[in-house]
């Protein structure tokens, strides 16, 4: 049963050691002259206050912003991107474009449809690594994470189900029975295969597309089964998380410190080189000190002083979550590279939306940090009056990632981050 | 007059001929040309778009001129006098040429494919294997959500397919076939007898508490907080999958000793017990202090967890609506009926030894747990047998499988059940990649198992995952679309049979079948789900009332009443077959004690009973009254005319208009100040670029503006206005800031130059004349959109006049409506 091997690993303590077995692909990599990079993406859907997120002035020694205050000790290995947008009408349900510049109802329009940036990126190193991506959040996800089909990614939504999904090994019963499931499974898609020729022939547009998405999602779902079968003999690395729960009242801060460690973990053992974690519309943070209201409450708070100081409260735990895993990252030396994993690990942190108070999606709150970027403070990436698209720093990442790509749906250049 | 324009009236009448055609460029050239010309092009819109006739690029301006001069709001009533006669020329010669064109454009239209969304697949599943439901366990909790459309569930666009929902459903798939037909031995039955003082309470979702509060009562279980709920500790969950006889003994203690202005529950309401079976929920009603046995004797899935609880809404009134401040009530009632014994209590707090913490406050809920005597089911005992069948093999999976399912016996089998699934007769040799499925499953697996697998099988193709994926015959199509629009799922062996006999080819007929499915209740998907999709009621609480401001909606749950309201309301109205623009116009409604609270009104029984009540004062009644509408098109803490007419325009009168340009510099509500709405919109009217919207969008939500963000009546808006302060003044708590109060102004006047100066007149106005004909026909497109899963195009006006007329005949009769949707070429697709 899952509580006896869940207590047998807790009684293990909480020595982090990097398994063997982890360490060789990450050795092969850098053998192969490319140190890994990985990619961390922290997002909500409403935006951030914006005159308590922008610092107010431009420049490498810009002061810190209110919200910001907790990256203090980083402030020169992080930018902050003022007046970029992707251009879409203002409104809920458009911040889904956040990470890839295209809402689903134009997808059509391109190559990729709306494949967000991260999963561009998880496809790159899917080889490498045994999960391409990880998301995480507490209650709901924020539709940020989309893939080539168009569909979203959902997230992990409760840290035990991703601590298990991440770190705890099956049983040699459980394996077997996986294996069986798999293969099982393979059989049943085998047969299905067979039923397309009775599938619409002379349809068009929208129809045909529907009908390719269930014919992708079998060729998907079989290559998927067969990665699968290969990881099932691999033992996955041993990690404890339990001390954020032995709390009398387990806060959302703790929740989230959990998954930032496991996910900073996950990195450690090259389980995955991206990851998402959201912190979504409906989720109660009245936990974080000084909040009462509803996050999309204090969203709307028609100027009122005591309801943007909560939104602002709000807005600064995200940050300070951000921090604290940062810090972290920045402790590890990077393995055959020189400087701290977060040098080589690029942090996106924003919003599709610009501000939930008026609904606005221009000038969207956007932070970059880490990434060994010779970085730029606060930044205003206007010209002559107008935004930069958002997608230009995309591209930027994209590059640095190791993709070799000039341009990413909406952009019409690159992002320097490296000088004004 | 420029030249371009004249171009197009020679062109027109070029085409036309003479005779009476001739007279109507000229109506035009006379009304409407002064203001829709090369210079001067109000509303973005000027004659020379229309052209000769209508094309697929113009089509909705031809469109939209019919709309706004059958409406009157074109021309302006200031700007040109055009008479009744004219009038009807100019309508008559639009809908001509219109005619024209989609006679020039005649197609058969076929929907697209789609998934089935999760509640069409559960119901599918269920009907495909022939059970009740599809099992207590919740196999379909693991599938991915629905993406829904402006409300609706059925939209191709929105429901996407992966990898990640194929894999789900063949998890799904197969545990609802495991919970189905049952293999190996029969398990043996067990008897568990449990006493109340065993029982274990436990927190909604979190950890248990293996012992509760001191007893009330030796020997017994009491809900007392009514987030807690009780579960036997030897059958947390049941161990096979079965029948089991579950009897509870169990009555309703002290209902009527507190009153319901402390405990929330109504005078009217008895006590209730309900048993939670995974995700099936029985709810009894208990007797006051009197025992009575429950028995139930339900079919479990293996691994369901067995749980009871108290299902009021009440007990969460006092404080932050924890229980512990609920037992306050204890304290006082004490106190007035028996101050002896309250003395002796108060003297015991005081002595002991807890000092500065909050128990030595006298009133705090934890000095008197044994002191409640609030309403609460009280569970004395419980007896639990199972698991029972009749036969081995259960009866259920008989009619399945057969007596003696073998491999060799895979096709016979498998056929009835591929046929119901995949909603039509099979080809030839289409079996024969599942049967050799199952062959070679049957050595590792075993016959049955392998069998199951088959069935697996077919329930994971795309012939059944996916609506309107193939080529079939006419009547195959039609009997699935029926069945999935009026019952969200397969269509049963009448309907499918009564079409192939050619016995729903009419439109009596449909009519006469839709009738009768609704007086046999068999309807039961359609009118809970359309009515909710409609209007969008998932949205609900997506910007709830200020829970400081409004603790009676949120403590009372009030949105779950709300949306009761809606489907009572609906359901009404098709069972009675009343007609459509009844669904605004009517003076009643269906509410309960507490919908009463907010609407302020008397003489409603004091109990959770859905009962129809006629309003007297023309401000309620219909969707325009009900909280469900008032309420999700508010914010928190204020009210928007532009959110409420929008909402009105999109979902009652089929009007969609344009989101503000994307330079619009958006000001953020400063609901600081103490001004009316319309002093905060004024640029609405003065500014030229936004009234050239806003002139038209406001005035369809001004009138609400007497319904606050819960939807109860405001004469005024009460503003707390912040206080003055100097920085190192403490700050004052908002329910003590000084209130402003503004008188709230309802009225406005719409493009057309009708008035209104409040919600009555404007009831009367927005379903009177053409306004009808749009709200039916608003009414109709929004069936048309859950049924085939996408919006209904422009060109498609032509069949919706017909349908819209078909209804006209029977008095927009909700039914007939109903039917003529289904009968038209938009739905049959031939």
């Amino acid at each position: 049963m899952k509580t006896t091997r869940r207590t047998f690993i807790k009684g293990l303590g909480g020595a982090l050691t990097l398994p063997f077995l982890e360490a060789a692909p990450l050795a092969a990599a850098a053998a192969a002259g490319g140190t890994p990079r990985r990619f961390l993406v922290v997002g909500n859907p409403v935006g951030m206050q914006p005159d308590y997120f922008f610092p107010k002035e431009f420049g490498k020694n810009a002061p810190l912003s209110h919200t910001l205050r907790s990256m203090e000790w980083m402030k020169d290995r992080m930018t902050v991107l003022s007046h970029t947008d992707h251009n879409v009408a203002n409104g809920h349900g458009r911040e889904i474009s956040f990470l890839s510049g295209v809402l689903p109802g134009d997808a059509q329009a391109f190559p990729e449809k709306n494949m967000s940036l991260d999963q561009v990126m998880a496809r790159h190193t899917a080889a490498q690594v045994r999960y391409p991506s990880i998301g995480a959040s507490l209650d709901d996800g924020i539709r940020m994470s989309w893939t080539a089909n168009g569909v979203e990614n959902v997230p992990f939504t409760d840290p035990q189900k991703l601590f298990d999904h991440l770190f705890l090994n099956l049983t040699e019963k459980e394996k077997k029975m996986r294996r069986e499931v798999i293969e099982r499974n393979g059989s049943i898609l085998d047969s299905v295969g067979d039923q397309f020729a009775s599938l619409k022939k002379s349809v068009s547009g929208t129809d045909s597309d529907r009908l390719d998405q269930f014919q992708t999602s079998v060729r998907d779902l079989e290559k998927s089964f067969s990665n699968r079968l290969n990881w099932i003999e691999h033992d996955k690395p041993k990690y404890d998380i339990s001390e954020h729960f032995s709390h009398p009242e387990v806060t959302i801060e703790n929740r989230y410190n959990a998954i930032f460690d496991m996910i900073g973990y996950a990195f450690e053992t090259d389980l995955t080189r991206v990851a998402t974690v959201a912190f979504p519309l409906n989720l109660s943070y009245t936990d974080v000190g000084g909040v009462n209201r509803s996050y999309h409450a204090c969203t709307h708070n028609g100027k009122m002083e005591n309801v943007i100081a909560e939104l602002v409260a709000i807005e600064s735990f995200q940050i300070a979550q951000l921090s604290r895993c940062l810090k972290k990252l920045d402790s590890i030396k990077e393995p055959n590279a020189d400087g701290t994993m977060l040098d080589h690990t690029m942090v996106l942190f924003g919003s599709g939306m610009g501000y939930g108070g008026t609904h606005s999606n221009r000038n969207l709150p956007i932070m970059v940090a880490g990434g060994g970027f010779k970085h730029l403070g606060h930044v205003d990436t206007s010209r002559n009056g107008a935004s930069t698209p958002l997608c230009n720093l995309y591209v930027t990442l994209l590059k640095s990632f190791g993709i070799d790509r000039d341009e990413f749906n909406t952009s019409t250049g690159a992002f320097d981050l490296n000088h004004v | 007059m420029s030249s371009n324009f004249s171009t197009a009236v020679t062109l027109l009448l070029s085409v036309l001929g003479v005779g009476v055609l001739r007279a109507d460029p000229a109506i035009m050239k006379e009304h409407c040309a002064k203001c829709h010309n090369e210079e001067k092009t109000k509303g973005k819109f000027k004659l020379t778009y229309l052209e000769a006739a209508p094309t697929g690029e113009n089509l909705d301006r031809w469109l939209d001129c019919l709309e706004l001069v059958k409406d009157g709001e074109m021309p302006p009533e200031d700007e040109s006098e055009l008479t009744e006669s004219d009038r009807e020329k100019l309508i008559a010669f639009l809908k001509q040429k219109l005619k024209e064109f989609d006679k020039r454009n005649q197609r058969v239209r076929t929907s697209a494919p789609r998934r089935l969304n999760n509640r069409e697949f559960e119901n599918s599943v269920r009907d495909v294997l022939m059970i009740k439901d599809i099992g207590t366990h919740q196999p379909t909790d693991n599938l991915i959500g629905d993406t829904l459309h402006h409300g609706f569930d059925t939209h191709g666009d929105s429901l996407g397919f992966s990898k990640f929902h194929l894999e789900q459903y063949i998890e799904s798939a197969r545990m609802i076939v495991d919970a189905t037909i049952l293999s190996g031995k029969q398990p043996e039955s067990r008897r568990y007898e449990i006493s109340g003082d065993e029982i274990w309470r436990k927190r909604l979702n979190q950890k248990i508490r293996k012992r509760g509060l001191p007893s009330l009562d030796p020997g017994v279980f009491d809900f007392l907080d009514p987030l807690k709920s009780g579960v036997f500790p030897s059958f947390r969950m049941a161990p096979e999958t079965g029948r089991y006889k579950i009897k509870i003994k169990a009555t309703g203690k002290d209902r009527l000793v507190y009153k319901t202005e402390n405990t929330g529950q109504y005078e009217g309401d008895p006590i209730r017990l309900s048993v939670h079976l995974g995700d099936r929920v029985r709810t009894f009603v208990l007797p006051d202090e009197e025992v009575m046995e429950i028995e139930m004797e339900e079919w479990i899935a293996a691994g369901s967890r067995l749980e009871m609880r108290n299902p009021t809404d009440g007990l969460r009134l006092k404080g932050n609506g924890g229980f512990r401040f609920q037992v306050s009530i204890a304290a006082r009632h004490l106190k007035t009926h028996d101050p002896e014994r309250y003395a002796k209590r108060v003297s015991e707090i005081l002595k002991s030894d807890v000092k500065g913490s909050r128990r030595s406050n006298i009133n705090d809920g934890r000095n008197w747990w044994a002191y409640w005597e609030g309403p609460r089911p009280r569970v004395f005992s419980a007896v639990i047998e199972g698991p029972l069948y009749e036969s081995w093999p259960p009866k259920r999976q008989l009619a399945l499988v057969g007596e003696n399912p073998t491999v060799e016996k895979a096709e016979e089998i498998l056929r009835p059940i591929a046929e119901r699934a995949w909603r039509r007769s099979l080809r030839d040799g289409e079996l024969d990649s599942v049967v050799e499925l199952v062959e070679a499953k049957a050595e590792s697996l075993g016959d049955l198992e392998a069998i199951k697998e088959g069935i697996v099988r077919i329930l994971v193709s795309p012939s059944f995952l996916i609506l309107n994926s193939e080529d079939r015959t006419a009547s195959e199509r039609f009997a699935s679309k029926f069945s999935y629009f009026l019952q969200s799922t397969l269509p049963e062996e009448e309907i499918r049979q009564a079409v192939q006999s050619g016995n729903l080819a009419s439109f009596e007929e449909v009519r006469d079948a839709v009738q009768l499915l609704v007086a046999g209740n068999k309807v039961e998907p359609f009118l809970e789900v359309f009515p909710y999709s409609w209007l969008e009621l998932n949205d609900i609480n997506f910007m709830a009332p200020d829970p400081d401001r409004y603790q009676f909606y949120h403590r009372k749950r009030l949105s779950d009443d709300m949306v009761n309201e809606v489907r009572h309301f609906f359901r009404h109205v098709v069972e009675n077959n009343r007609p459509v623009s009844e669904l605004i116009s009517a003076d009643y409604s269906f509410i309960n004690a507490d919908l009463a609270e907010i609407y302020q009104v008397k003489g409603v029984p004091q109990d959770s009973k859905f009962r129809k009540y006629t309003f007297r004062d023309g401000r309620r009644g219909g969707f325009l009254g009900m909280g469900a509408f008032l309420t999700s098109t508010a914010d928190s803490l204020s009210t928007s005319p532009i959110h409420r007419g929008v909402y009105v325009m999109e979902n009652f009168m089929g009007i969609h208009p344009k989101p503000p340009p994307a330079d619009v510099q958006i000001e953020e509500p400063d609901v600081r100040q103490a001004k009316t709405i319309k002093e905060i919109l004024k640029a609405h009217t003065k500014n030229a670029t936004c009234a050239s919207c806003h002139v038209n969008i406001d005035p369809y939500g001004y009138a609400f503006e007497n319904f606050d963000p819960t939807g109860a009546w405001r004469k005024a808006y009460v503003v707390p206005v912040p206080p003055e302060r100097n920085e190192d003044e403490k700050a004052i708590p908002e329910k003590r800031w000084p209130k402003s109060t503004i008188p709230v102004d309802p009225s406005a006047r719409f493009r057309n130059g009708t008035e209104y100066q409040d919600i009555t007149e404007y009831r009367k106005y927005i379903i009177g004349g053409a306004r009808r004909d749009r709200f039916v026909r608003c009414f109709i497109t929004k069936l048309l959109t859950y049924a085939n899963g996408v919006e209904p195009g422009e060109t498609d006006f032509a069949v919706i006049d017909k349908i819209l007329a078909k209804s006209a005949e029977n008095d927009y009769r909700i039914v007939e409506t109903i039917s003529a949707v289904i009968d038209s070429p938009l739905f049959r697709e031939e």
